[in-house]
């Protein structure tokens, strides 16, 4: 497939992160941090999930429940994890603010504590797409490509490349709804995230129907832009809501 | 990567990493290449175009239809002579050949009559008479020996599957812009340097000369591979009674085929080996041949398509009375009898078998009447043999050419299988295999040789019935040799070979390989073909009689007349007394001087040397086939479109969402 074809699927699984992070993440150093941080934290989540499953892998089974169950029990991990990661967070939060107090700058905005939740889910996001796509990449630099008996109609790599491009979208944005949720104490919000999370994880179940992943990738793109919507409404509520009452202030 | 079917269309015949993903990717073929060879005119054989890969769409062959565009042909066994001649004739079908593979299949074979990509008198070049135009091989086609810019291979019965699915799936795709190809790797080193003959190629050291040294297999366990030549019983070197007449019993080692590493030779030769051996193996019990008149040596011989280059060879370094033929002298030897083609001669019941005879004398006509007298003593066994048509015009291609080329009034005497005509309709292909010959004929010739041999050593014309009943050949032991020699299944790790060596292949090959070092009696013997040392030791273990001190190991050393017999198999080797030796075999015309070959040039003193057409093998670094999945050029530029137009949307995107929501934080 060459190598013009190979930078191709990896700017599509991760050119959108690519973007996020050069225009908002680099502007500060914090939030680049955050990102790196929480890449290696998501990476290593998946690493203790795979060592976890080793001794069961392969599944041989030609039903799907194992892979259900897998997929269950990653996804539960994940977000006890991401609340882990809250309270972590809480404390960090804490230390800035007393900080910012004792050099008498302003405290954590809104707007500040948003773009934190972003880096972390960004940074989860390209946890996923390096683990799921990025490492299988590097026969697609040869000149071969390869075609799944399922999903014989799109090469292996393009649909790797677009399902993690979908991953990265719901990680990046479900870490900012779910931080929302548990500062705020909205039940919608802390539910959403992990409901999403899991939903979208049995979804890719489809595509071991044959000639399942063209109605497998749709569904998973419907709910990443399920998350993007709800994320964007929830943060318009927000900040323009919050914005108004200190207008009103 | 262990959830590598995790939010992926998963197969549950699942890889579980990358490399597992890069092989089912790229496809590995098995498969068997033909090479460019080269003489001191020009070349034949195979090779890539020139220095890359050679990559081209995998298409079926078909008669009626024509090749749209540079393709990587598919063609059927019983095709293929049709399909070469299509080359040599159509220019424009030629053009659209990017590389060309052979499929394989025990169903074709049943059914193919015959195939001989060979002449149809091979190597009429050596002929002792002049008609060169008779057609010993009427079914050979000569497409070996013609020059193809393109690769050919041979495929194995897996590869075979596999690139038919992959070529229905290219003529089904509805797709036009991926395809199944082949990747060609035989890039031949005499094609890149632009040496175009035996003689450039040789100076530039971009190919080495065709002989019993090195046989490079894909594989490469670099094996030599040279000639064996034992004498029964062994002759006392130091002994000045050396003035017994000598009878040369010869037979050959070595095959050829257009595919390399597809040459097994059932018939021709090794069916006369098998029969030599098993002879050999029957004279050995017999008491009393120190007292025969005469006596017996053994010769096998490498290298004999390619030039005859183990009999020329075996004959110069007599001349020379060199190490490697200590203890035989040139004049001594009275009659040469050679074992050629004899797996073939069992039809209806009757084991039949042609005496070919090098002009008349009085030494053939005795060998003549030994034969008959064998076959009489073996009346119960249905073996008839009979002299050659008298309206043929010599002896067949065999070693016995060189013998006469060098002394035209050498008694000598071929046995085959056949009268005017080959009856081996794979003469030099690599369908000559196991199921080719039959055992019983085999074992017929054996016999027949065994009593004929004793008879005429013995000088008498009168031998009792009960000493040659008492000469009687091993069935099993030819059966096992067949399957060891013939076959992979055993192959060379069977009881038998192992008995002798460490074999370092299953599956035997017979090309006879090329040269890579210097020339000696004494090789290393790390680097000796299996076949050549398994020969050595099963001769040096059959004509041998035990050491004065006993068997005692090789450890301590042999001494003066001894050698160490099965050094390899018990790790430690017997020392026993036996005149047992390797022969190099390579063309008179070469010399090896401080690390390089030259060609010499001819001379009237070697006629035969003056025809020899001097065969090398270019040099080449890797050789192989694979098969994957390419998609067109434009889809992998419509994909970088993509990943890069969806990385500027989404900072587009980014860019007017953060405008917006700084603006209408600050309306606020």
């Amino acid at each position: 497939m060459t190598v013009a074809a190979g930078i191709g699927y990896a700017l599509l699984a991760l050119g959108p992160s690519l973007s996020l992070f050069v225009s908002v993440i680099s502007k500060k150093p914090f939030l680049i941090l955050t990102v790196l941080s929480s890449t290696l934290l998501w990476l290593t989540s998946l690493i203790v999930l795979s060592a976890l499953w080793r001794g069961f892998l392969p599944l041989k089974s030609t039903s799907w429940w194992p892979y259900g169950l897998l997929i269950f029990t990653s996804v539960a991990f994940q977000e006890g994890l991401r609340v882990f990661v809250w309270k972590g967070y809480m404390r960090l939060e804490d230390i800035l603010n007393t900080f910012a107090d004792k050099v008498s700058k302003p405290r954590l905005y809104l707007t500040d504590k948003m773009q934190i939740a972003l880096a972390g889910g960004l940074g989860h996001g390209v946890a996923h797409a390096v683990f799921f796509c990025l490492s299988l990449l590097t026969p697609a630099f040869g000149p071969a490509t390869f075609f799944v008996d399922r999903c014989s109609q799109i090469p292996f790599f393009l649909v790797s490349a677009i399902i993690a491009l979908a991953f990265v979208t719901i990680h990046t944005f479900s870490m900012v709804i779910a931080f929302s949720g548990y500062a705020e104490g909205n039940k919608v919000d802390q539910f959403f995230v992990p409901v999403v999370h899991l939903v979208a994880g049995m979804v890719t179940l489809i595509n071991f129907a044959s000639g399942g992943c063209v109605i497998g990738i749709p569904l998973l793109y419907f709910i990443a832009i399920l998350t993007l919507i709800h994320c964007g409404r929830m943060v318009w509520r927000r900040l323009i809501g919050n914005g108004r009452t200190q207008g009103n202030l | 990567l262990i959830l590598l079917n995790f939010g992926t269309s998963g197969q549950l015949d699942s890889m579980e990493s990358v490399p597992d993903l890069q092989k089912a990717m790229y496809k590995f073929i098995d498969g068997y290449p033909c090479v460019r060879l080269l003489n001191l005119s020009g070349v034949i054989g195979c090779s890539n175009p020139g220095r890359e890969m050679v990559v081209a769409p995998i298409v079926s062959y078909r008669s009626d239809k024509e090749l749209s565009q540079s393709s990587a042909v598919l063609v059927s066994l019983d095709e293929i002579e049709s399909f070469f001649t299509k080359i040599r004739n159509d220019s424009s079908f030629a053009r659209n050949i990017a590389g060309v593979i052979v499929e394989s299949g025990i169903e074709i074979q049943k059914n193919l009559k015959g195939f001989s990509p060979t002449q149809k008198f091979p190597q009429a070049e050596f002929a002792p008479y002049q008609t060169t135009n008779y057609e010993w091989n009427p079914i050979g086609s000569g497409i070996m020996w013609n020059e193809y810019n393109f690769p050919v291979f041979l495929l194995s019965e897996s590869g075979t599957v596999t690139l038919l699915e992959a070529a229905t799936k290219n003529e089904k795709s509805n797709k036009a812009y991926i395809a199944d190809v082949a990747e060609f790797d035989l890039v031949m080193q005499t094609t890149k340097a632009g040496t175009h003959d035996s003689e450039s190629c040789l100076k530039e050291g971009t190919c080495l000369p065709l002989g019993g040294y090195r046989t490079r297999t894909l594989i490469d366990s670099g094996d030599c591979v040279g000639s064996v030549w034992s004498s029964l019983p062994p002759i006392n070197v130091s002994s000045t009674d050396q003035s017994r007449p000598v009878l040369l019993t010869v037979a050959s080692m070595d095959s050829a085929s257009f595919f390399r590493d597809k040459s097994l030779g059932a018939d021709s030769p090794f069916s006369g080996l098998i029969a030599l051996l098993a002879a050999i193996d029957a004279l050995s019990f017999i008491d009393g041949l120190d007292d025969l008149k005469k006596q017996l040596v053994f010769i096998v011989f490498t290298g004999e398509a390619w030039g005859y280059l183990g009999s020329r060879r075996f004959l110069f370094e007599l001349d020379l009375q060199s190490d490697a033929v200590g203890g035989l002298n040139n004049s001594l030897i009275e009659m040469v009898l050679e074992i050629g083609s004899v797996g073939k001669g069992f039809n209806q019941g009757v084991n039949k078998f042609y005496a070919h005879e090098a002009g008349v004398s009085s030494a053939t006509n005795e060998t003549l009447d030994a034969l008959k007298y064998a076959q009489e003593s073996l009346d119960s066994e249905h073996i008839i043999i009979s002299p050659a048509n008298a309206s043929n015009p010599g002896i067949p291609p065999s070693s016995l050419m060189a013998f006469l080329r060098k002394n035209s009034i050498t008694s000598g005497l071929v046995l085959e299988d056949f009268d005017s005509v080959f009856s081996n309709n794979f003469y030099h292909s690599h369908l000559d295999n196991i199921s080719n010959i039959n055992s019983s004929a085999v074992v017929a010739a054996a016999s027949l040789v065994a009593r004929t041999l004793y008879i005429l050593a013995s000088g008498d014309t009168n031998i009792s019935s009960s000493t040659l009943t008492a000469i009687n050949v091993n069935v099993s032991l030819v059966e096992e040799l067949m399957d060891c020699l013939l076959g992979c299944d055993p192959g060379l790790s069977c009881e038998l070979v192992k008995n002798y060596i460490t074999p370092s292949t299953t599956c035997p090959s017979y090309y006879v390989g090329v040269m890579l070092d210097e020339p000696s009696s004494t090789p290393y013997l790390g680097a000796v073909a299996d076949i050549s040392r398994f020969l050595w030791n099963f001769l040096a273990d059959r004509t041998s009689i035990p050491s004065k001190n006993g068997s005692s190991a090789c450890s301590q050393g042999c001494s003066k007349n001894e050698v160490c017999i099965r050094a390899e198999a018990d790790g430690k080797g017997v020392c026993a007394i036996s005149t047992t030796r390797y022969v190099p075999a390579y063309s008179t015309r070469l010399k090896f001087e401080s690390g390089i070959w030259t060609v010499l040039p001819p001379n009237s003193s070697d006629p035969m040397g003056m025809s020899d057409p001097v065969w090398t093998e270019s040099n080449w670094n890797a050789i192989g086939l694979r098969v994957y999945t390419v998609q067109d050029p434009g889809y992998d530029r419509l994909v970088l479109l993509g990943g890069i137009s969806v990385t500027v949307l989404a900072y587009v995107a980014i860019v007017i969402t953060r405008a917006f929501i700084t603006k209408a934080l600050k309306r606020d």
